[in-house]
């Protein structure tokens, strides 16, 4: 089970540097931020259709739900945003260096002390290693 | 200028891999789809109001533009919809990197062909080295958070 999980991480990763690069062309025609937007909004339709049929979970937990549990749209916007900002100046090869980086480090930080409602996992050896060679992976392809 | 750029994008990966996280406990009590669909709907209620104030493009261009492009938002559901599924089950971390994984290597595939008009950058014995390197990283993740998870049962 916990290995359909990797296949599934695995895949939304391919889809996302995809859908970068396809949107990249897509954002020259109308323009960066409508690009996001229109993601956003037929998102929105895609996810309110699948809910509609095969949600089995509890929407309304929205309501009780933490506020901070609420932020991840806002987050994800950020995320955009900031990318969009700043290939122009500093390329996309550095851009992506700098967001693995942060994602590497705050994911660590995230679990080794349970924030945001995670389960708090310890950082171990293997863990660092991993990191590490992430970093030597990034240098090799940029 | 290049500094703040680098260190603005750095925040965009925090704010990536928060999201995962924030999402992951949400998910939790709501479900998987309902969570992606809150965050879609957030996202666009936030864009709507940054396009109205800084939009410089044309959002009515979207009906001109090809299909092709179009299709891209399965793409972006695909992604947030895994993303939440994989957190819940392998954790934040072991999650992000797996995703940068796939990234990487789709981003190398795709610069080799040179796909979506992007700079043919062919696949040289230096990439072929870092798609080796990721693959073991992967390969540690999934035994480091093996042995977290039997830690972790121990002490229970």
């Amino acid at each position: 089970m916990r290995f359909i999980a990797y296949i599934f991480a695995l895949l939304a990763g391919m889809a996302l540097s995809f859908e970068g690069a396809i949107y990249g062309e897509l954002g020259k025609n109308i323009g960066k931020l409508e690009t996001s937007f229109y993601n956003f909004i037929v998102g929105a339709i895609i996810l309110g259709l699948l809910w509609l049929f095969f949600g089995k979970g509890n929407l309304s937990y929205a309501v009780k739900a933490p506020k901070w549990s609420l932020l991840g749209g806002v987050l994800g916007v950020v995320y955009l945003t900031a990318i969009v900002i700043s290939i122009p100046f500093v390329g996309v090869g550095i851009t992506m260096v700098a967001v693995i980086l942060g994602q590497l480090i705050m994911s660590m930080v995230i679990e080794h002390f349970g924030w945001l409602g995670t389960n708090k996992v310890k950082i171990n050896r293997e863990k660092v290693l991993a990191v590490i060679l992430m970093m030597i992976a990034l240098i090799l392809v940029n | 200028m290049g500094i703040i750029m680098i260190l603005f994008t750095l925040i965009g990966g925090i704010t990536l891999s928060a999201q995962s996280a924030i999402n992951g406990s949400f998910s939790r009590r709501a479900g998987t789809i309902e969570t992606t669909f809150l965050t879609f709907i957030t996202g666009s209620m936030l864009l709507a109001l940054i396009i109205l104030f800084f939009g410089q493009g044309n959002i009515f261009a979207i009906f001109d533009a090809p299909l092709w492009q179009l299709s891209a938002v399965f793409l972006g559901v695909i992604f947030l919809l895994f993303n939440v599924f994989a957190v819940t089950k392998i954790g934040v971390i072991a999650t992000s990197i797996t995703v940068i994984i796939g990234q990487l290597v789709i981003s190398v595939v795709i610069d080799h062909f040179g796909w979506f008009n992007s700079l043919i950058i062919p696949l040289d014995t230096k990439r072929w080295f870092a798609l080796l390197f990721m693959l073991i990283a992967l390969y540690f993740i999934f035994k480091g958070n093996k042995r977290s998870v039997v830690e972790a049962k121990q002490q229970k």
